[in-house]
């Protein structure tokens, strides 16, 4: 990519006036989209993308320049600008580069430039005809296909240097179903740390029924209750609501400022004791792993709540100095157009030891929310809401009936504690997450479980 | 400028016979500064280029960019879009022509702006945050204190002969700031975006993010059931934000919108209009021509409550038999699409205050949460977290949170009975003024 002499010539550059440390991210990647919509190919789009940020530190202070002139010229220009932005009487020097090379987990095995592109057309068409047959009322299905090689160096005043390829795989299905004025969307979006294997080792036919049959059902469902009660949240993206009621506030973005409900718990019981919750880059080809964060460190296996416990936060450099704790190799971006900052991998909450017939059994009125949608949250109060995709109606200690429309809404401090029961179903779901840095491939994953209390918001009263 | 590059795209295109094309440059160059408890927090400076064409070969469409602008790299990417566009079976009249200009001068660029040192910047968002932590002992937290510029130029050229350029630039400045009392913590944010830096006034903008977070300390719940809600004039450009989508003749055409076949129908309660205007003075989104080099204008979407128009670029006229709206989209990465300028919700002549004292009670809404997640674009369902007021006798009566509000969007057209005078744009630039809906559901 660059040589090392060029490389410590701009991380100099950007101490020249005095900064603490210097980073440079350079980033070198190709991109392939393709669009099925009315089972035709409509879109094809490559690309690539190429450019270089350089950061620097004064003290907690972060300066950011990125730029897409990557000659030795552009880049000692983005570095000047860094190195302007304060003045200070140091004069450090940059440690000789050492490469380091990480021995990877996520292997890779077949190259997407080994496929042809008629085979990748056919497996699309294979998921798009499954979802049309299985019912009439589905009037459109939009299959979107992704694949991404993005090539990285990071290199930093402190002599470290390191290299990393990431390869990703996806395919997201989205089916409609249509009765008089009446739509429903089903969607599933699995993806992978992976080359075209992914792909392989997918069944096109079961995902276009899946995406096809929540459509259905959810159309013809009637609308969710509205009120406050127990609500049963199923496994894989029903984690998302520990992604959004407590991930985002756990990491150091938002406790370092003291904008998180989290941020003096540490060693506290935050939660349920039935809690345990895992962010894990080093899962083995999984959407949300890496062998290096974007900062250059060593991926990590992060336990955060170990049976209600707070233990740790999600750390990246910058605010690891803010807090005084070491880095969890958290750091991440989505390109070299974003500072990295700390940020979840694979969130999960760990199994627990109850079962869901215990669970249904235990709800006189209540909701069962099958498969969630997206959300949202805010960190410095910790409110948060989210969708339910497919959702059916408890009575009785039994599933009546599917419902749709709801939307769950409260506090993630509040929710922790009202989380009684977790079965041992876990599996984790594939997303894209956006905050400050860009959107990042994350997973999300929980087993399936009870929330004593909170508030449904559908169409019609209790 | 970049003639050469173009060039050199034209000259490669001929050896490699491609015939129809074009090719979309955009160059940016930002700045902005954020300050945390007085000290620099975030400093960030970026200057940037990226270039995208599109190819249509028998028939069908394809893409491809690059961020590099060398021979070699441009080489590649005519070639790729070439072979993109064999893959897509897809079949679309392109219509590649040499558009006329407006005449408008619409003054979107500022020479001063770039001139403004970086240290009056810096000192700006200083204020902010410092005013804003000042004035009230309540407010323990000021995690956005922002000030920032950008300036982009946007380039087209077809094989037709089209080639030509628009430089925009604009500067901000931005509060969002928490206030807590005893257990109870809520937020406040407030922004402005001019041409003029001197309209970046950090005692307005603390003082407005300020009293968002504390008028709504000490809130209740709500019981659950139907009210009448008024919707503040952020939130309710928040909400035409979220649906805009439901006007693109692209969803129409493929089935998305559920505004297909209500052309010439009346959607909404008489007293609504709702327009797009790329011309408008001042507007976020002004430009003399959209992303197909087609010129910009005004268009009506709603008059009176009569579905007038749907948001066009030419692919989608061609095939309503139309014109275009001049409302075609695309970044360098993407593929053309379709989006909405300047849209607006237009105000009505009444004030706010007299919005609530048209019904004995009715809820306020100047916070919503989980517009990506609660709202479904396709079917116009929303369900949202929010945060208001409870309003009886004509006036606010206290802050309720907590609950949520849901309807569906289209319904919700109908059932706009009042408008005030207090048209305001977000960044997004979505405008509308506060609206009272007569009708919706509130559950606590």
């Amino acid at each position: 990519m660059i040589k090392n002499s060029i490389i410590e010539r701009i991380l100099q550059k950007a101490l020249s006036n005095g900064a603490d440390f210097s980073e440079l991210f350079f980033e070198d990647s190709t991109s392939s989209i393709m669009q099925l919509l009315d089972s035709k190919i409509v879109k094809s789009i490559t690309g690539n993308d190429c450019g270089a940020g350089i950061r620097v530190f004064y003290g907690h202070r972060a300066i950011y320049a990125y730029t897409n002139d990557v000659s030795e010229k552009g880049l000692l220009k983005a570095a000047e600008v860094v190195s302007k932005a304060e003045i200070d009487n140091k004069s450090l020097k940059v440690v000789n580069l050492i490469q380091t090379e990480y021995d990877s987990p996520h292997k890779i095995i077949t190259p997407f430039s080994s496929i042809s592109n008629n085979d990748k057309v056919a497996f699309v068409h294979l998921i798009d005809t499954a979802s049309r047959n299985f019912s009439e009322y589905i009037s459109q299905v939009s299959i979107t296909y992704m694949e991404k090689v993005q090539n990285i160096m990071i290199a930093n005043s402190e002599g470290l240097s390191a290299p990393d390829q990431r390869t990703y795989a996806r395919v997201y299905v989205s089916s409609i179903a249509h009765k008089d004025n009446q739509m429903q969307t089903g969607s599933e979006g699995p993806g992978a740390l992976m080359g075209y294997e992914f792909f392989k080792n997918i069944d096109p036919e079961k995902l276009g029924r899946t995406t096809a049959e929540r459509a259905v059902k959810m159309l013809l469902a009637d609308y969710a209750p509205s009120g406050k009660f127990p609500v049963i949240i199923g496994n894989a993206f029903g984690g998302v609501i520990f992604h959004e009621a407590c991930g985002h506030s756990l990491e150091t973005t938002a406790v370092a400022k003291g904008a998180s409900v989290f941020a003096d718990k540490l060693d506290t019981q935050i939660a349920n004791p039935c809690i345990t919750a895992i962010d894990d880059g080093t899962m083995p080809n999984r959407w949300g792993s890496t062998t290096i964060d974007d900062e250059g460190n060593a991926t990590q296996r992060t336990v955060l709540i170990d049976k209600g416990i707070l233990k740790s936060f999600m750390i990246d450099k910058l605010g690891g100095m803010k807090i005084g704790l070491p880095s969890t190799g958290s750091g991440r971006r989505q390109s070299y157009k974003f500072a990295p900052t700390s940020r979840m991998r694979n969130t999960y909450i760990d199994i627990g030891s109850d079962t869901i017939d215990d669970m249904i059994s235990s709800v006189e009125f209540g909701l069962y929310a099958k498969k969630m949608g997206g959300g949202s949250v805010q960190p410095g109060t910790g409110d948060f809401n989210f969708s339910v995709g497919e959702g059916y109606l408890i009575e009785g200690g039994k599933i009546t009936k599917p419902v749709r429309g709801a939307t769950l809404i409260g506090n993630g401090k509040d929710i922790l504690n009202k989380i009684s029961m977790v079965s041992d179903d876990l599996k984790l779901a594939e997303g894209m997450c956006g905050s400050q840095s860009g959107n990042i491939p994350t997973c999300v994953g929980q087993p399936t479980i009870k929330v004593d209390e909170i508030v449904v918001g559908g169409r019609k009263e209790k | 400028m970049f003639e050469k590059e173009f060039q050199n795209i034209h000259d490669l295109a001929k050896i490699h016979d491609i015939i129809d094309y074009d090719v979309y440059l955009s160059k940016s160059k930002s700045f902005s500064v954020k300050i945390f408890r007085q000290d620099i927090d975030a400093y960030n400076y970026s200057d940037s280029i990226g270039l995208g064409i599109r190819v249509i070969h028998d028939g069908s469409t394809g893409y491809s960019y690059t961020e590099k602008l060398d021979n070699e790299s441009l080489n590649t990417a005519l070639l790729s879009a070439k072979n993109n566009a064999r893959t897509v079976d897809y079949k679309e009249t392109v219509v590649l022509k040499n558009y006329p200009s407006v005449n408008e001068n619409l003054d979107i660029y500022n020479d001063e702006l770039e001139k403004i040192p970086v240290e009056n910047k810096i000192k700006k968002a200083k204020e902010i945050e410092k005013i804003a932590l000042d004035s009230d002992k309540r407010i323990i937290n000021v995690p956005h204190a922002l000030v920032g510029d950008n300036e982009s130029l946007f380039k087209i050229a077809n094989s037709n002969g089209l080639d030509k350029e628009y430089a925009t630039n604009a500067c901000y400045g931005l509060a969002f700031c928490l206030a807590k009392d005893d257990n109870e913590t809520k937020s406040g944010s407030s922004e402005t975006m001019s041409r003029d830096f001197d309209d970046i006034d950090p005692i307005k903008i603390s003082n407005e993010a300020v009293l968002k977070a504390l008028e709504l300390i000490g809130a209740r719940e709500i019981d659950s059931g139907n009210y009448p809600v008024l919707f503040n004039n952020e939130m309710s450009a928040t909400l035409l934000s979220t649906f805009w989508s439901i006007f693109s003749a692209k969803n129409v055409q493929e089935g998305q919108s559920l505004l297909r076949g209500q052309l010439g129908q009346n959607i909404a309660h008489p007293i609504v209009s709702i327009i797009d205007d790329a011309l408008f003075s001042a507007g976020y989104n002004t430009r003399p021509f959209d992303d197909e080099g087609y010129p910009s204008q005004k268009t009506a979407l709603i008059s009176s409550g009569k579905l007038q128009s749907y948001l066009h670029n030419t692919m989608t006229a061609l095939k309503d038999g139309t014109t275009s709206t001049g409302n075609a989209s695309r970044s360098f990465k993407t593929s053309i699409n379709i989006s909405p300028s300047n849209l607006f919700i237009k105000p009505g002549l009444t004030s706010k205050n007299n919005l609530y004292s048209m019904f004995p009670k009715c809820v306020e809404i100047v916070q919503l949460s989980g517009m990506h997640s609660g709202c479904n674009t396709i079917s116009g369902d929303f369900s949202m977290g929010a945060q208001g007021f409870y309003c009886e006798n004509g006036q606010r009566s206290y802050p309720i949170h907590n609950f949520t509000v849901s309807g569906n969007f289209l319904q919700l057209l109908t059932r706009i009975v009042g408008l005030a005078d207090d048209l305001k744009f977000k960044l997004s630039a979505t405008g509308s003024p506060s609206i009272l809906v007569e009708n919706l559901s509130i559950s606590g």
